[in-house]
């Protein structure tokens, strides 16, 4: 704990005239993952402004105010490269990232190229992180260190569950979770019943539930994105498909999922990797508390832990130029490499290959219980018991 | 045996949804020759319209199908007679493709202006009830939107073959020259078959609504569902939409189920592949082409 630095005011007060530090990037406002990609970006601006707010920040002994330049990708990888490389030609020296591993993927590489950071909290997928990228950080654990926390949490369970199957779509970061997810709870002993790739896009899943009810696991685990997680547990319901736990790492955290599936909601787990009643330290709002409140006195759209993650990417950055005592990109890279901070996120450290520490990083479990999520592990960090087994859909109130 | 039967009674559901939400699209296709890529944000519309409807009104998605039809009938038919029309007598008929593709791009940003690009939901109050019957499970909100499918289908047939409107409109798509000569307004008449188009359009996507989340990024898959149960089924009859939606629910359901979740898609194209070669005009072929 002692590398952590201490989370000084970085506000500055600097009587020099103020530049600017343009953070540019693209973000999905719209398309398949605008949903969560407006969560990420209602972040950046939270953060953005409550600097500028306060006057800026100070590094080297000048004064900075920020700019946010991001621009609506569309949930499309090919129309966010040419917006990446439109500000690298106009000389962006410092990106945040999109939403979604199969954006982020193709415009890491144009960042990384130029030389210029990425700070990201939108793409886990393995690739991002396994290519020698030097410039490119993730807040996320790369995919296949996500289920760490979850097998852990698995083995705590009592009476402990024996069997599982996964559900994942054919894309990079569903896919490669998936495997992760196979990988850690075979190597801790449950045994997989089956596996099961769908489409990308799905409209029905009534094979998977048939198979499911002929030969039903302990735990379902999906490692699928907002909408189709909500098709399949919505189906679940319908067709009184029960299992003893419904676990999807996505989905579930999110209101309009909840209120979609009203009490049939209650019980389905969700990895979680914010709770806003934690206890961090922030320079820019305080604490995590802090963000909360001013997120809400500013922007009417429910606060999830991607608009979080958003915030305490420029956090991050704002920190690291603060050490570095520049805004040189080259510098900051060196920074950003060695940080180990605390923030609103919680205490922020990148492994060598630019992902989040898969333990200080890594996913928190929730369990969705009267309708809101609480944290049931790590168990220094609950606020409710575990719900084990769940009740049958029929029983749920 | 149980689980045969299973998918099969999940695959008709599933085909009927496509079917419903194919109709339209074939109807235009057959009548006007026109690839309408505007017909998946037709579809989403009616979703959202029956979304707003149970949310601001607590009106039930099905019973508001009628208003639903109204609204895009009257969208329909205005859309046909000013921008289609125009770049039809402007350019051709490719013209309309491009003209569509435009207007659907528009207006799926529109609709992301309107409600948020968050996805929505429609849960009516039997949304998670279920009936047994033996070893079998039906869905309640599934097999309603089979039975509002089928119902809504069995009226464009009867539309089609039994009202004045659809004897003009079947008699414009055969030779649209010798209808005008017999006095049909020929503009009008492909106004109101788009007007009757989108009218479908929308109603199934209120149907599609209380099944799945939906999001206007979902247009373009509700267009490339309606072309491959169009090439499918033939062009231009209600029999076609209904045959090609009910064969793609079960190539769907029977491809997951037996062969693997992820194939119904690729299962889906190679069959849409040897019916181009083998039989161009779909099972059912044109309605309206013989007299061409």
């Amino acid at each position: 704990m002692t590398a952590i630095a201490a989370a000084p005011a970085i506000i500055g007060t600097a009587r020099a005239q103020a530049r600017t530090i343009t953070f540019g990037g693209s973000i999905p406002l719209s398309g398949r993952a605008a949903e969560t990609g407006l969560n990420v970006h209602a972040g950046y601006l939270a953060a953005v402004k409550a600097v500028n707010d306060k006057g800026g920040i100070e590094v080297g002994g000048q004064k900075y105010m920020l700019d946010l330049k991001m621009f609506d990708d569309a949930s499309d990888p090919t129309r966010a490269t040419t917006l990446i490389q439109q500000q690298i030609d106009q000389g962006v020296d410092f990106f945040l990232g999109s939403f979604g591993s199969n954006i982020v993927l193709p415009t890491a590489a144009i960042t990384e190229r130029a030389r210029k950071p990425m700070v990201q909290a939108g793409g886990g997928s393995d690739q991002i992180f396994t290519q020698g990228y030097r410039y490119v950080f993730g807040f996320f654990p790369r995919a296949s260190q996500q289920f760490i926390s979850s097998v852990e949490y698995f083995k705590t369970i009592e009476p402990r569950p024996r069997t599982f199957s996964v559900i994942f779509t054919n894309d990079a970061f569903s896919r490669t979770q998936a495997d992760g997810a196979i990988k850690d709870m075979e190597a801790a002993g449950f045994q997989l019943m089956d596996r099961y790739q769908l489409p990308e896009t799905i409209t029905d899943v009534s094979s998977v539930l048939n198979s499911l009810r002929a030969k039903t696991p302990d735990m379902v685990i999906c490692t699928t994105h907002d909408q189709n997680s909500l098709l399949i547990s919505r189906q679940m319901a319908a067709t009184d498909t029960h299992v003893k736990l419904l676990y999807q790492t996505l989905g579930p955290q999110l209101q309009s999922y909840r209120e979609a599936l009203g009490r049939f909601a209650n019980s389905i787990m969700v990895q979680i990797y914010w709770d806003e009643r934690a206890n961090y330290k922030d320079a820019v709002f305080g604490s995590a508390k802090g963000f909360a409140d001013t997120y809400r006195s500013i922007n009417p759209r429910p606060l999830a832990y991607h608009t979080a993650a958003g915030a305490a990417c420029i956090v991050v950055y704002l920190q690291a130029m603060q050490k570095a005592r520049s805004v040189a990109p080259a510098a900051v890279r060196e920074a950003l490499a060695t940080t180990d901070v605390e923030t609103l996120y919680g205490r922020v450290k990148f492994t060598k290959d630019g992902d989040g520490d898969p333990i200080l990083l890594g996913p928190r479990i929730g369990q969705v219980q009267k309708g809101a999520v609480e944290i049931v592990f790590p168990t220094e960090a609950a606020s409710a018991k575990t719900v084990y087994p769940a009740p049958k859909w029929s029983e749920r109130s | 045996m149980t689980l045969v039967l299973q998918t099969l009674l999940d695959g008709l559901v599933l085909g009927g949804v496509f079917s419903l939400a194919a109709a339209g699209f074939s109807l235009i296709f057959g009548v006007m020759n026109v690839v309408n890529l505007t017909h998946g944000i037709f579809v989403l519309i009616g979703a959202y319209l029956a979304w707003s409807a149970q949310h601001f009104l607590g009106v039930d998605p099905l019973l508001a199908i009628p208003g639903v039809m109204a609204v895009l009938f009257a969208a329909g038919y205005a859309y046909q007679r000013t921008i289609i029309q125009s770049a039809v007598d402007r350019s051709s008929l490719l013209a309309s493709l491009l003209v569509t593709f435009g207007v659907a791009l528009v207006l799926r940003n529109l609709l992301v202006l309107a409600f948020g690009p968050d996805f929505k939901s429609i849960t009516p109050s039997y949304a998670f009830t279920n009936l047994k019957l033996g070893a079998l499970t039906l869905d309640i909100v599934r097999i309603s939107a089979l039975a509002a499918s089928l119902g809504l289908i069995a009226l464009l047939a009867f539309v089609l073959y039994r009202t004045d409107w659809g004897r003009v409109i079947r008699a414009t798509a055969q030779q649209d020259f010798a209808a005008g000569l017999c006095g049909v307004n020929v503009r009008h008449v492909y106004g109101l078959t788009f007007g009757v188009a989108s009218a479908f359009a929308g109603a199934a996507g209120a149907v599609i609504g209380i099944v799945l989340p939906f999001a206007p990024p979902d247009e373009g898959h509700w267009t490339m569902k309606a072309f491959a149960v169009v090439v499918l089924g033939g062009v231009g009859s209600p029999a076609g939409a209904l045959l090609g939606g009910l064969l793609l629910g079960l190539i769907n359901t029977f491809t997951a189920q037996f062969i693997g979740p992820a194939f119904p898609n690729a299962m889906m194209f190679l069959v849409l592949v040897l019916m181009l070669l083998v039989r161009p005009h779909g099972l059912l072929g044109s309605a309206f082409g013989g007299s061409r």
